[in-house]
């Protein structure tokens, strides 16, 4: 009985952080993305500087009509939604925020590769939709977000591998629990091609080609509508949260701080976690999109060798100081 | 310019977390009035005592929204013998604001300063007939039109106050010589 | 894969787990037919997420946890996507294409049948009465794994890379030679249209995959579509 409360406390905090997270990060963007530009963004709703504006859009969102296109593939395309959401949902649970049992929603034994190959399926959300909108513009959105996947999943692969090589475990809290401060300048550059490669899989702008909208519209998603328009929306900010916690546990030191504070680890997670978050946002604001090609192309020549050469490195150093 | 690789991607960094510490320039307009520059084309305000129904605005309007309506009245002479004088008396003055395109026309060839520009603007209406302000509503407006604006400094000065000072420093100097020269009494008037 | 230490394990009184392994066994097994006999191709490659993930459903209940999660990144992660990109590029139809049968079939029914019961024959043959002791340490954790990979199989892992790096220089040969010989790119062919709706037939593996779309695009549609393969692949 207590071991199926314990679980169910879990299952609900990480659902809670799950549908709380995404909106903080989304009306942080509202609001960083408005003063980068000089404008003030939503003031209104909820009558202090507009913080309720995510759940007024979520009230909209669900009182609009729930439109299937006629052509469309009816199944799938109601489904693409669920799929490309739930991924992140299960993804939260694996993540460590502080050291200890009590501090994960599931400690996993092969956490890395959990991670990863759960976040590879949400993708397939997008290629469902895309694919059963009956849309050129989807499709073209749909082959956009394939090929952005299989160009970014092989450097993520990599740089995780290497971060796992120096800690000599897959496990996340493992990786954490055996963080230096000197892993930083180590793993500086598979943190940076993870980070890349991960905004470049979440489709945020500057890699946001396959939501392109001054060229396909919004991609796979052109032909969604109220509730399942919200869901890939609300996906996309949980992916943003899942990437940033993610860097933060593997490349960041997750609850390891300068001031080792023990009991306030999960602090340290959250603000990384959120400094990261801030510069997603950031680079939004400030970089145009790339086109696709030189999407490709920056992926294979550059992330991919550099992920490479980091794994050398680490090799290299672990086998130095063994 | 050093041609470090990513110098201009850090700098493009830079300018937008610049611009997020400074002030935003957004105006909040229902909640804060809106800081309008002097001489804003809000809205036209007429002062009738200065009109003399010489229609010069509305044949100059472009798009025809000035409506004039007036009348001749005779004024008894002034003096006991002299001729009947006609007079224009205005019965109805009216710019619809539906076709004005707030060119300024009439203000600038009114020659009596009967017209004047009015910052106000918040005159929005559900029916565009509201929209032809009769000469009660032109005449409310007058009542916001704002002092002019002080020159800027070193600007030229106004022809009329240097038409006025050289009338008063010929009448100084013709008083200082009143033996020489027979002072004219029609000369200021000019 | 602890031997068997106790005796009362018997087929009449199932456990949890056991119960669990048979359902999704035979939803694995149902969604597996279904990709094989619907007439809607990009049906089969979903209907093909769910057998997959169904197989590392199964991983995960007998303790193989790594296998479980590399499955679903290799197979439901990449292969599949490729899957799908490959047949969006092709413009598969909405709806039932007509010509999603092969003449075949029996013959491949025969093949399958043949592979299940030579595989199925084997696996019993090699764990006739092996129990996994559930409540101990993972059998299949990633150190386990990890270990008996690098310490029992490393000739097989190192040949298995092998071939996979030759597959990996054949596919860059293949479109590096297919791109001296068209003209110089076009700055926009992006175009979804053309091709034939029945490239279905090429085989699962990724890299033979792509290099085989990649020969076939480049040489109806330009380099510019090649270039796109190669950076996909």
């Amino acid at each position: 009985m207590n071991d199926a409360l314990d679980v169910a406390l879990r299952l609900l905090v990480v659902f809670v952080v799950f549908l709380t997270f995404p909106l903080i990060v989304g009306q942080t963007e509202h609001k960083v993305m408005a003063h980068m530009q000089g404008r003030l963004g939503p003031m209104y709703a909820g009558g202090f500087h507009g913080w309720a504006q995510l759940i007024a859009d979520g009230v909209k969102f669900a009182q609009k009509e729930d439109v299937v296109p006629a052509g469309a593939d009816r199944r799938v395309f109601q489904l693409a939604p669920a799929v490309a959401l739930l991924p992140y949902l299960l993804v939260l649970l694996a993540i460590p925020i502080g050291p200890g049992e009590g501090a994960v929603g599931q400690v996993l034994d092969a956490g890395v590769f959990f991670v990863l190959a759960v976040m590879g399926v949400g993708v397939l959300g997008s290629l469902m939709a895309g694919w059963a909108s009956a849309n050129k513009f989807s499709l073209l959105g749909g082959l956009r977000t394939a090929a952005q996947l299989l160009a970014y999943e092989l450097p993520m692969l990599l740089t995780a591998a290497s971060v796992a090589m120096a800690a000599g475990t897959v496990s996340l809290p493992g990786i954490v629990a055996s963080f230096h401060w000197w892993w930083l300048p180590w793993q500086i550059t598979g943190g940076l091609v993870f980070f890349t490669a991960g905004l470049a899989e979440l489709q945020r702008p500057p890699f946001d080609m396959p939501v392109a909208d001054s060229e396909i519209i919004f991609g796979a998603y052109t032909e969604y509508t109220g509730l399942r328009f919200a869901l890939f929306l609300l996906a996309e900010y949980a992916g943003i949260v899942v990437l940033c916690g993610l860097t933060t546990v593997l490349f960041l030191g997750g609850w390891h701080g300068p001031w080792g504070a023990d009991g306030l680890g999960w602090l340290w997670t959250l603000l990384k976690t959120a400094l990261l978050a801030f510069v997603v946002i950031w680079l939004r604001v400030t970089y145009p999109r790339l086109r696709e090609d030189q999407l490709q192309k920056f992926s294979w020549t550059l992330l991919v060798p550099l992920s490479l050469a980091q794994i050398a490195l680490t090799g290299i150093v672990k086998v130095v100081i063994s | 310019m050093a041609p470090i690789p990513g110098s201009g991607l850090a700098k493009g960094l830079a300018v937008t977390l610049r611009t997020m510490t400074r002030k935003s320039v957004t105006e909040q307009y229902p909640d804060a009035l809106p800081d309008l520059p002097p001489r804003t084309r809000g809205v036209i305000g007429l002062f009738e005592e200065n009109c003399t129904v010489c229609m010069l605005c509305a044949r100059e309007c472009p798009d025809w929204c000035i409506y004039i309506d007036s009348h001749k009245e005779t004024v008894p002479p002034a003096a006991p013998g002299g001729r009947e004088r006609s007079r224009n008396v205005l019965d109805r003055f009216a710019i619809d604001f539906s076709l004005c395109m707030y060119c300024g026309i009439c203000i600038e060839v009114c020659p009596f300063d009967a017209l004047f520009w009015s910052p106000e603007f918040e005159y929005a209406e559900t029916d565009i007939r509201e929209l032809t302000h009769e000469r009660d509503k032109l005449r409310e407006w007058m009542w916001t039109v704002p002092a002019p604006p002080a020159l800027d400094p070193g600007a030229e000065e106004p022809k009329e106050i240097v038409a006025a000072r050289k009338t008063a420093e010929k009448l100084a100097a013709a008083q200082a010589e009143p033996a020489t020269d027979r002072p004219e009494p029609g000369e200021g008037e000019a | 894969m602890s031997p068997l230490t106790q005796a009362p394990h018997g087929f009449l009184s199932p456990t949890g787990v056991e119960i669990a392994f048979l359902l999704v066994g035979l939803v694995t097994f149902g969604a597996a037919l279904v990709t094989v006999t619907t007439r809607q191709l990009v049906h089969a490659a979903l209907w093909l997420v769910v057998a997959l993930g169904g197989l590392a459903v199964e991983y995960l209940l007998l303790t193989a946890e790594f296998i479980a999660w590399v499955q679903v990144l290799i197979y439901v992660g990449s292969v599949v996507v490729l899957l799908l990109f490959g047949l969006m590029l092709t413009k598969a139809p909405i709806g039932r294409s007509p010509d999603a049968d092969s003449g075949n079939r029996w013959v491949a029914l025969a093949v399958a049948v043949v592979a299940a019961a030579a595989l199925v024959w084997v696996v019993v043959d090699a764990f006739r009465t092996t129990w996994i002791d559930l409540d101990g340490a993972a059998a299949g954790s990633t150190k386990v794994t990890g270990a008996s990979l690098f310490q029992n199989w490393v000739l097989p892992f190192e040949a298995l890379s092998v071939l996979l790096l030759a597959a990996l220089v054949g596919a860059i040969v293949l479109s590096r030679k297919a791109k001296a010989e068209s003209a110089p790119p076009p700055v926009n062919g992006r175009a979804v249209t053309g091709s034939s709706p029945s490239v279905t037939g090429s085989g699962i593996h990724p890299i033979e995959q792509g290099g085989e779309h990649g020969s076939k695009l480049v040489s109806t549609r330009g380099s510019e579509q090649g270039s796109e393969q190669e950076g996909a692949r």
